[in-house]
């Protein structure tokens, strides 16, 4: 049942593309499901070839590519891919919608802690060290590259993955090389983080002298105080926008 | 300590639960009561790799989380026990049974049914059977992650 493979590659090059935009369509009641749609329809478009349907097949396979679906966005294509090739093989309709929840959640945590808690943090810490070490808009420019190169690979990684396994999709997630990048991807970015505090931190502090630099200090340890006290609606971000909209009203008030 | 959150959501496992409900719960064991999961050996495998190794992930059939509730309830460690509807939820509470509150955590959009919540779509079938399992003394609160306010079942049914 499954169509040769010569097909593939502009349909997946052609899904590759729409899947940046996937959470261009996020809405709660669908979630990516949208996107994920748009996406896997060009891994579809062979199915109107089948034989006396009048594209029956594709319409309906195309509708279920568009049900609800939440994963992370770098991973997303992984489920485009699999459940594209399971509608090519014949898989029951109940099976496809029951692969795609399925996927959801382990898809959405390997990308938290892969992504989110790994690679992006690590690249930046390394970004930041570079600037502090001097190196400038190289060290930013090169996190924009090195950051995205793993990110694409990523995204292109799993929609392969999906297609080239289908419904047996859990042994891609079990590959060898993607376990132990899980697993390394927390120590390297406390590693790198962890360097790049105490460089920040000198970097930052360089122009200010005496009761300046204490006051950075005293502003750094109640920012750490309040983000534990209200931990539970204060994120780093929040506090960081505040401080800069703090800052640049004071800087505007005494010029 | 027993089960500490019995919870309607169709998506299962995922990082609310894993992460959102289990840091802050200490669990150690997770429970999925879905039949046709607990005949699917791929869903499982899938459905374990969203969790981390030190919690066990329990595959139980609704007619076997029955048998084995109060066995759960008696554990000494923390547990979440998760049903992919709310007929397998209600389907534990007949008779002598330890749930005293349900948590709806997650009912997306499906044909027939409509938004009561942004996690909570549902059909007006269903809005009767929580508020007939409610009657039965069980007190049912919509609360997609502990760091919300749970909303009482008046303000979504």
């Amino acid at each position: 049942m499954s169509r040769p493979a010569v097909h593939a590659r502009p349909g997946l090059v052609r899904s590759l593309l729409r899947l940046f935009t996937v959470q261009g369509s996020w809405n709660y009641e669908r979630m990516q499901g949208v996107g994920i749609g748009v996406a896997e329809e060009p891994l579809l478009r062979d199915l109107r070839a089948e034989v006396g349907d009048d594209g029956v097949a594709y319409r309906a396979a195309v509708a279920r590519g568009a049900h609800f679906f939440n994963a992370h966005p770098y991973l997303c294509g992984l489920a485009v891919g699999a459940a594209a090739r399971a509608e090519h093989d014949g898989v029951p309709p109940e099976q496809v919608e029951r692969l795609r929840t399925a996927l959801c959640g382990p898809l959405g945590s390997l990308g938290d802690r892969l992504v989110w808690a790994g690679w992006l943090p690590l690249t930046s810490a390394l970004a930041l060290i570079g600037v502090a070490l001097g190196l400038g808009l190289p060290a930013v420019l090169g996190f924009v590259v090195v950051y995205n190169i793993g990110h694409v690979a990523l995204r292109w990684w799993a929609l392969r993955a999906g297609w080239t396994y289908g419904a047996r999709v859990a042994q891609a997630l079990r590959e060898p090389l993607l376990q132990r990048a899980t697993a390394l991807s927390g120590p390297a970015m406390a590693l790198g983080v962890g360097a790049a505090l105490p460089l920040v931190a000198q970097y930052l502090s360089g122009a200010l002298f005496g009761w300046a630099r204490l006051a950075l200090a005293g502003v750094v340890a109640g920012g750490f105080a309040l983000l534990w006290w209200q931990r539970r609606r204060l994120t780093g971000l929040r506090l960081g926008l505040a401080l800069l909209a703090v800052a640049a009203l004071a800087g505007w008030l005494w010029p | 300590m027993s089960i500490a959150l019995y919870r309607i959501d169709d998506r299962l496992i995922h990082g609310q639960v894993v992460v959102g409900w289990g840091k802050p719960l200490n669990v150690a064991f997770i429970v999925l009561v879905d039949d046709a999961v607990r005949a699917s050996a791929w869903e499982q495998e899938l459905y374990r790799m969203g969790v981390p190794s030190e919690i066990e992930v329990v595959f139980a059939s609704t007619e076997e989380a029955l048998e084995r509730l109060t066995e759960w309830e008696r554990d000494p460690r923390v547990g979440i026990l998760v049903a992919g509807d709310i007929d397998t939820l209600a389907a534990l509470t007949v008779n002598r049974h330890p749930v005293s509150r349900v948590n709806v955590g997650g009912l997306h959009h499906r044909p027939g049914r409509s938004e009561r919540l942004r996690y909570v779509y549902l059909s007006d079938a269903e809005a009767s059977q929580l508020r007939t399992l409610a009657a039965r003394g069980v007190e049912v609160t919509a609360q997609d992650v502990p760091t919300t306010p749970p909303v009482p079942l008046e303000d979504f049914t």
